[in-house]
């Protein structure tokens, strides 16, 4: 074997060398991995580790067929560092000023602006310095993508943006005591945002990863993952265009007769879905911060009102349920004076239009708004059994309706009933009921007897817009038989063919119906100035499709003309017309009166 | 024996070298493969942002579209468009038929072909006539 260039003390040396040089790098891996690892893990950790949270976005809030309520929109918040702003860029500032819609000289004193001084409150002694330096500043927020895209194009050091999902509301104020709003600090403040909210803000998502010096993430050392899942979108049975109408009709009210608040609901008769809610004042949700809590007040399910004759359905129904009358029974409504339980009672004052030249039927009763009949027909139900139906029917008590601040209303016990009430009550005083509670006791009639549950979502939907879950009709219990239902819904005919609410009737369709008008306890007398008018019914009176209640609380308008059957009862028919083109709904029974386009066309 | 010592210094230098080698070309291997999980997981990153930012775009545009489709928008764009579309009156342009419509289409086709006339009149349109 050759000798080859290695001797004894080469060699020595060499490995002398290289175990001194591994030695070496032992040594201080030692230091770095065990001695000094806690130090070093907690200082790498908070230089380089991050948490990075990943937004979920909120679902959408859609209507019946689908169309856009609220929505959430990406926008950029637009911030600068002035430390890293360089004078280079300064001609582009009037352009950057110009896109953000800012005055050039605000944005200037923003860019120029670079230290700011400590709180003057700070009890940090031990700050030698006062001031420290700006590396944020917010130059505008809700920035559009286009608008960013041109900021970005400009290419200015020290500007950049944040983006961000901002809650949008397509049709500004339209159905907008339901659908609520999200406020400036992303919490559901009201309406359907805030009862489903669950459903809508999905989960945010996180990641763990590691930042350069720069700041950017470094991908590779992601470790954790867990990535945001989407809100649910939630389907009402709102339609934009029946709610649309309403509104329209609103704005019409609001303008003849300038109430003091007014509510219009328009909901299914055989399922008790509102497909549309109306009320005034109303406010723009995505201006929601400049309008008065007044306006944001929801009328239909948070006062409450002297429902006046639309009351009066529930004494009838009650007699007629209890068969204790039949449409045709005829009561003296002409008496003064009426003795019950032992005592010696007088009658409210019926109105003049009220026939007195003989007993009014049943029927005439209801047709004429008789409150000598209603307070009759109560009485032949007795205290106990009528203040069951006034229950059943679900006045006193909330109707369930899912958007937060419904109130309950105001009806005492018998025991608690002074001498007079059972001569009142029937006829819609000394009682107080929401809005919602008098429309769901007329949709009672229209469902054949069962009182329904109010809602107003249909389904929730996953991102993809499969259903995840949908909400059938729900009844509360059954108020009335059939039969009952039935007649009742023949006496509201009257009403609107022969009676009060004649300006409710629409041509070709049998419309089943009540007004009311209550005078208003104001300083605790009823006022001869201030009314509740309303007006609700259902049509095809024989096979409802829809239930329509219009109340406007405080008209201004004559004493003369102060009565539902003036105030409410042509903006009952206005919508109707409409919804019935739009809805497609057919007349059930044979065209009583000739239509204008009979005599036309050429099928 | 001397020779044989110096044998086995040369053979284990030369393993060394070797091992150094190997250690040296599997540490750049593992460098080049980080590098292109970085790379990857760059490449990862990047696509994540351009679908985010697709999302962000297609909210935005669904918002402004749902905007456009407003009932107010759509009154306002007839008006500014001078569409003249009017709801339909169902008092005038729908028609109630209380016969069989079937028998009713029967006798009109019969009428057709036996009459030397049409007895419908040809519908004459003027678009733009609402307004």
């Amino acid at each position: 074997m050759s000798k080859g260039f290695a001797s004894n003390y080469r060699i020595v040396v060499l490995a002398v060398g290289i175990f001194l040089c591994l030695g070496g790098v032992g040594t201080r891996l030692v230091f770095l991995h065990v001695i000094d690892r806690d130090v070093l893990v907690r200082y790498i950790d908070k230089a380089r580790r991050q948490i990075i949270p990943d937004k979920a976005r909120r679902g959408d809030i859609l209507d019946a067929r689908g169309n856009v309520l609220a929505t959430s929109r990406s926008l950029v918040v637009i911030w600068a560092d002035p430390q890293v702003v360089r004078k280079e860029d300064e001609a582009k500032w009037p352009e950057l000023a110009a896109l953000l819609d800012l005055p050039l000289v605000e944005l200037q004193k923003v860019l120029n602006t670079k230290t700011k001084a400590r709180s003057a409150q700070s009890d940090d002694e031990n700050v030698e310095d006062d001031d420290h330096d700006i590396r944020w500043a917010k130059l505008k927020e809700n920035v559009s993508e286009e608008t960013y895209d041109k900021i970005t194009a400009l290419k200015i050091k020290g500007i950049g943006g944040d983006r961000t999902y901002c809650r949008t509301y397509p049709n500004n104020q339209l159905a907008a005591h339901i659908i609520g709003y999200v406020n400036k600090e992303g919490v559901p403040a009201s309406g359907i945002e805030h009862y489903v909210d669950f459903y809508l803000r999905g989960q945010d998502g996180w990641r763990e990863s590691e930042k350069d010096g720069r700041q950017r993430e470094m991908a590779q050392f992601r470790t954790r993952e867990v990535p945001a899942a989407n809100g649910f979108s939630v389907k009402l049975s709102l339609d934009v265009t029946i709610q649309h109408i309403i509104e329209r009709e609103m704005e019409e009210i609001a303008k003849q007769f300038n109430p003091a608040h007014a509510s219009i609901i328009v909901s299914e008769a055989q399922s008790g879905f509102i497909l549309g809610m109306s009320v005034y004042p109303t406010f723009n949700l995505n201006e929601f911060n400049t309008s008065p809590m007044e306006a944001q007040k929801n009328f239909a399910i948070s006062d409450q009102i002297d429902p006046g004759s639309t009351f009066k359905i529930v004494a009838v129904a009650g007699a007629l349920n209890e068969g204790l009358v039949s449409l045709e029974d005829r009561f003296d409504c002409a008496q003064e004076y009426v003795d019950y339980n032992g005592r010696h009672l007088h009658l409210m004052r019926d109105d003049n239009d009220v026939p007195r030249t003989h007993p009014l039927s049943v029927a005439e009763i209801v047709c004429h708004s008789s409150n000598h009949g209603a307070a009759l027909l109560a009485m032949k139900l007795g205290d106990k059994k009528f203040y069951d139906y006034v229950c059943a029917f679900g006045f006193g008590e909330k109707a369930g309706f899912p958007v937060s601040g419904e109130i309950s209303g105001d009806i005492n016990p018998p025991s608690k009933w002074s001498g007079i009430d059972i001569t009142r009550i029937p006829a819609g005083y000394s009682v107080s009921a929401t809005p919602l509670q008098i429309h769901y006791a007329m949709a009672t009639i229209a469902s054949g007897g069962e009182l329904w549950r109010p809602q107003v979502i249909r389904e929730i939907q996953d991102a993809t817009g499969e259903r995840i879950y949908r909400f059938e009709r729900s009844a509360r219990r059954r108020v009335l038989n059939s039969a009952a239902a039935e007649k009742m819904a023949r006496a509201l005919v009257g009403v609107v063919t022969d009676g009060t609410g004649q300006k409710a009737a629409i041509a070709g369709y049998q419309v089943a119906g009540k007004t009311g008008t209550a005078q208003k306890l104001i300083g605790g007398h009823y006022s001869d100035d201030h009314h509740v008018t309303s007006f609700v019914g259902f049509f095809p009176a024989s096979q409802p499709d829809i239930v329509i209640s219009v109340v406007v609380d405080d008209p201004k308008v004559p004493r003369v003309n102060a009565w539902g059957s003036f105030v409410a009862a042509p903006s009952f028919k206005r919508i109707g017309e409409q919804l019935i083109q739009y809805r497609g709904i057919k007349p059930v029974t044979e065209v009583s009166r000739p239509l204008v386009a009979l005599g036309g066309g050429h099928l | 024996m001397k020779n044989d010592r110096h044998a086995f210094v040369n053979q284990l230098l030369v393993y060394t070298l070797v091992m150094i080698c190997f250690t040296g070309s599997i540490g750049l291997g593992t460098v080049w493969l980080r590098n292109q999980m970085a790379q990857t997981a760059n490449s990862v990153k990047s696509f994540e942002a351009r679908t985010a930012e697709i999302e962000r775009r297609l909210a935005e545009t669904s918002a402004m579209i749902a905007a456009e489709q407003s009932p107010d928008a759509l009154i306002r764009r007839n008006s500014e468009w001078r569409l003249g579309l009017t709801a339909p009156d169902f008092r005038t342009q729908i028609v109630r038929i209380s016969e069989n419509p079937i028998d009713r289409l029967m006798a009109k086709r019969s009428r057709d072909l036996y009459s030397p006339q049409p007895t419908v009149q040809p519908v004459k349109f003027v678009l733009g006539a609402a307004h």
